[in-house]
């Protein structure tokens, strides 16, 4: 498979909301902690929506968190 | 290690264990196909009982465990399921087609004499058995792999 060229900074903003934990950030977006480590590692690319409640839960604009490299 | 990933584990060991079994039981018995012995019978369909009572107990276990459980899947989940599905789809049929082949030539060469009868559900079983088996292990290839939602 090739590489997939969508970043995502959720470990940085998880650090900059006061340490976040990777449980409570999958609970606001509604999935599970496997999930938001598969993200974190880049072993992921979620949906539209799962992308969406991320950002929510941060509570910044999607692409704060989710890059796309050209 | 999330609910889907419990449950493919499972179903990995139950069929896992079943083809030992039966790698066992041939190897006791010298041949490969069960209708070749009738004491070898019971214990192939024995031992493939057990795996199914097996799987449903588990399914039932896994079912309450979801329910008692708060975000126990997701869309990553429902993906790598999918996928590994579609895999095991793949390599099911073309084991069951081989496995016809081999049905077919047997009846060209030699007519329906050479064809036990029990032959049409041997392709079945082991069709099934693939299906389950390839399922579990290419979902948990899956988790440790780079996968889209797409």
């Amino acid at each position: 498979m090739p590489s997939t060229r969508i970043n995502n900074q959720i470990r940085r903003l998880r650090f900059d909301h006061g340490e976040m934990t990777q449980e409570e950030l999958a609970q606001r977006a509604g999935c599970t902690r496997q999930t938001i480590i598969a993200l974190e590692q880049s072993k992921y690319v979620p949906s539209i929506e799962l992308a969406f409640k991320i950002a929510k839960a941060f509570g910044v604009a999607l692409e704060e968190v989710f890059q796309y490299e050209e | 290690m999330t609910i889907s990933q419990k449950t493919a584990w499972a179903q990995l060991a139950i069929f896992g264990a079943l083809v030992i079994g039966w790698a066992v039981l041939f190897t006791v018995n010298g041949t490969v196909f069960y209708w070749q012995d009738e004491t070898m019978k019971m214990t192939f369909y024995w031992l493939l009982a057990a795996a199914f009572a097996a799987l449903v107990v588990m399914n039932v276990v896994m079912s309450i465990l979801k329910s008692l459980l708060k975000a126990v899947t997701d869309e990553r989940d429902k993906a790598i399921l999918r996928k590994a599905s579609l895999f095991a789809t793949g390599t099911s049929y073309t084991v069951v087609v081989a496995l016809l082949l081999a049905l077919a030539i047997t009846y060209m060469n030699g007519g329906s004499d050479n064809i036990p009868v029990y032959f049409p559900l041997f392709i079945a079983i082991i069709g099934g058995v693939t299906l389950l088996l390839t399922q579990a292990i290419a979902a948990l290839v899956m988790y440790g792999r780079k996968v889209n939602h797409a």
